[in-house]
């Protein structure tokens, strides 16, 4: 005997002849006959097979949420009698949120994007493990990513993918991006930032943030924004370098198994040069760099890797530049003043013959 | 128009237009794919890669032109060592003072300060810095595009940054070889006056008597002494 579904019965009866017995009972609080039996904590329904599925809902936490203001039966629109006649069916957010609601549900074009990213597609082949809406923006918690305590706010999106990406999400949490994000140094990246949410597509799309050929574009929203890496202390010049560089040059006219940003940083795991741990520490370099350049010894971490040739810092590089520099003008110059002289000699020559 | 039946002088060999073919066919082409790779973010650069081919095409010709010139500096070097006729050439062409010299009073004689110019041998001044200047950076480009070339290798032997320097020697080295071939070579060949637009002596190696007498008079003078 399932004990508990009794009394959610028994429960549902008690509050449903409450309310019946005290008039106006209703309009003092639209969601208290709900409540009476959701806002109880612990109000479940027991599956078959003995799992269980909360049934309560925290009504401070909901009241609080972009929904907080309306009533239960404006989504659930099929409870209309208590005890439930039926079984409640599943909602949807499109329900109100399609184009022309008459609701004023706000519209974007994030359920088309949706549709198109992974998680849309896997939910459209029938995968069970797809996440919906709900399943980033919760049923009935959901709150502008700008609310601190939405789970699609920036510093909570990592939890929120972890739910489904746990190895991820741990190997994330020990990155520079995830040890910063958690010191609450907003500015970093989290999930969204580099895979984006409702258009996330898969690497091999050229569309993709993560497709080969944009990924230096990705990383270049934070790492090329010079008054952010600034403020935190990042080099900037490193994605410039990158695409000047023979893998920038070569993945820009389509070689895509050329170096990005993340053959060398990795990606979930990205640590600071200075971290012994990292793929990019001066003495893990030649093993970053073996994956493709076999020979590569230990003399590549002898020198900067993102060189500008411009640069000052750049040291003998920049310097041996600088002379090619001036001496190229001073061979123009040169060679213009000879041609000048020459001609000035023959016309010369020429006049008084 | 020239007139055909004036005497000509036979003045680059077959053996000195063979060598220059090379070095004209290997050079224009490793200008053509060099540059379209150094200005690849510009429409200009793009179009010369589309041009060529398309990026790896592009490499590849860069790459077998390199080994044309490479051939040819292996011809050459040949040639002067073991050949009388490249010996005596190579003899002709090293640097002397009076080269700097003959700059100078060019230069003197060009702003009206002497009333003669400067007479030259087989081969002046504008020749041999032409030469040199060629030569040096012709090296350059090899050594330093060998490096690029096996980077593979070269990436576990060099310092890295011995690996950026190559780059920046080897794109620098060639922009001031293309400067000098267009502004120097090219100028005095082919567009200074007299000669505009074209001199054919690379193909038939002749120039003519009077051209001979007026641009080379030492030369011209010591042969005419030793057929007396």
């Amino acid at each position: 005997m399932k004990i508990s579904k009794v009394w959610g019965v028994i429960f549902l009866i008690g509050g449903m002849v409450a309310v019946e017995a005290v008039p106006g009972f209703a309009q003092v609080d639209p969601l208290r006959r709900c409540l009476l039996c959701h806002g109880k904590a612990g109000f479940k329904e027991v599956l078959e097979g003995g799992k269980e599925r909360p049934l309560y809902i925290d009504v401070e936490d909901f009241r609080g949420s972009a929904h907080g203001n309306m009533v239960c039966t404006i989504c659930h629109t099929d409870v209309r009698t208590i005890p439930h006649l039926s079984r409640p069916r599943r909602i949807h957010c499109l329900q109100c949120h399609y184009e022309g609601n008459v609701v004023g549900a706000p519209v974007e074009r994030k359920p088309e994007k949706y549709k198109e990213s992974v998680h849309g597609k896997a939910l459209e082949k029938g995968d069970p493990r797809a996440p919906d809406c709900r399943d980033c923006h919760t049923s009935h918690s959901v709150r502008q990513a700008s609310d601190s305590a939405s789970t699609v706010n920036k510093r909570h999106v990592p939890e929120t993918c972890g739910r489904c990406h746990l190895s991820v999400f741990t190997a994330y949490s020990q990155s520079v991006h995830g040890t910063a994000l958690s010191k609450g140094i907003l500015e970093s990246a989290a999930c969204s930032d580099c895979h984006r949410e409702h258009d996330l597509l898969p690497k091999d799309d050229p569309r993709s943030s993560l497709y080969p050929q944009n990924v230096a574009n990705t990383c270049a929203t934070c790492h090329q924004n010079e008054t952010l890496m600034r403020k935190l202390g990042i080099p900037v010049k490193q994605v410039q370098a990158f695409k000047e560089s023979f893998h920038g040059v070569a993945i820009e006219f389509g070689f895509l198994k050329v170096a990005n940003c993340v053959s060398c940083h990795g990606y979930h795991d990205i640590l600071p040069q200075s971290d012994i741990r990292s793929s990019i520490h001066p003495t893990n370099l030649a093993k970053t760099c073996g994956k493709c350049h076999p020979r590569v010894t230990a003399m590549v971490a002898r020198g900067k890797i993102h060189v500008l040739p411009t640069e000052p810092s750049s040291g003998i590089v920049y310097w041996v530049s600088q002379f090619f520099k001036w001496f190229t003008i001073l061979v123009l110059l040169g060679l213009f003043l000879h041609i000048l002289l020459d001609l000035f000699g023959r016309f010369r020559a020429h006049r008084t013959t | 128009m020239k007139e055909r039946d004036e005497k000509t002088v036979l003045r680059l060999s077959i053996q000195v237009r063979v060598q220059h073919f090379l070095l004209m066919l290997s050079v224009t082409m490793l200008i053509l794919t060099g540059l379209a790779l150094m200005y690849s973010d510009s429409w200009l650069g793009k179009l010369m890669i589309f041009l060529e081919g398309g990026f790896e095409t592009r490499g590849f010709l860069h790459r077998i032109s390199a080994i044309l010139l490479f051939l040819g500096v292996i011809y050459h070097w040949l040639y002067i060592s073991l050949t009388r006729e490249g010996h005596e050439e190579f003899l002709q062409i090293l640097l002397r003072l009076q080269d700097f010299r003959d700059l100078g009073h060019a230069v003197l004689y060009d702003v009206g300060l002497r009333s003669q110019p400067p007479q030259f041998g087989r081969y002046g001044y504008r020749e041999k810095f032409q030469y040199w200047a060629m030569g040096i950076l012709i090296l350059l480009m090899l050594f330093s595009g060998i490096i690029l070339w096996y980077h593979n290798f070269f990436l576990g032997v060099l310092p890295k940054w011995a690996m950026d320097l190559t780059l920046v020697v080897h794109g620098s080295a060639g922009t001031i070889l293309f400067l000098f071939l267009v502004l120097w070579h090219f100028y005095m060949v082919h567009w200074a006056p007299g000669k505009f637009p074209f001199s054919m002596t690379f193909w038939h190696g002749k120039i003519t008597q009077e051209e001979w007498e007026r641009e080379h008079p030492l030369e011209c003078m010591q042969k005419k002494n030793e057929n007396q």
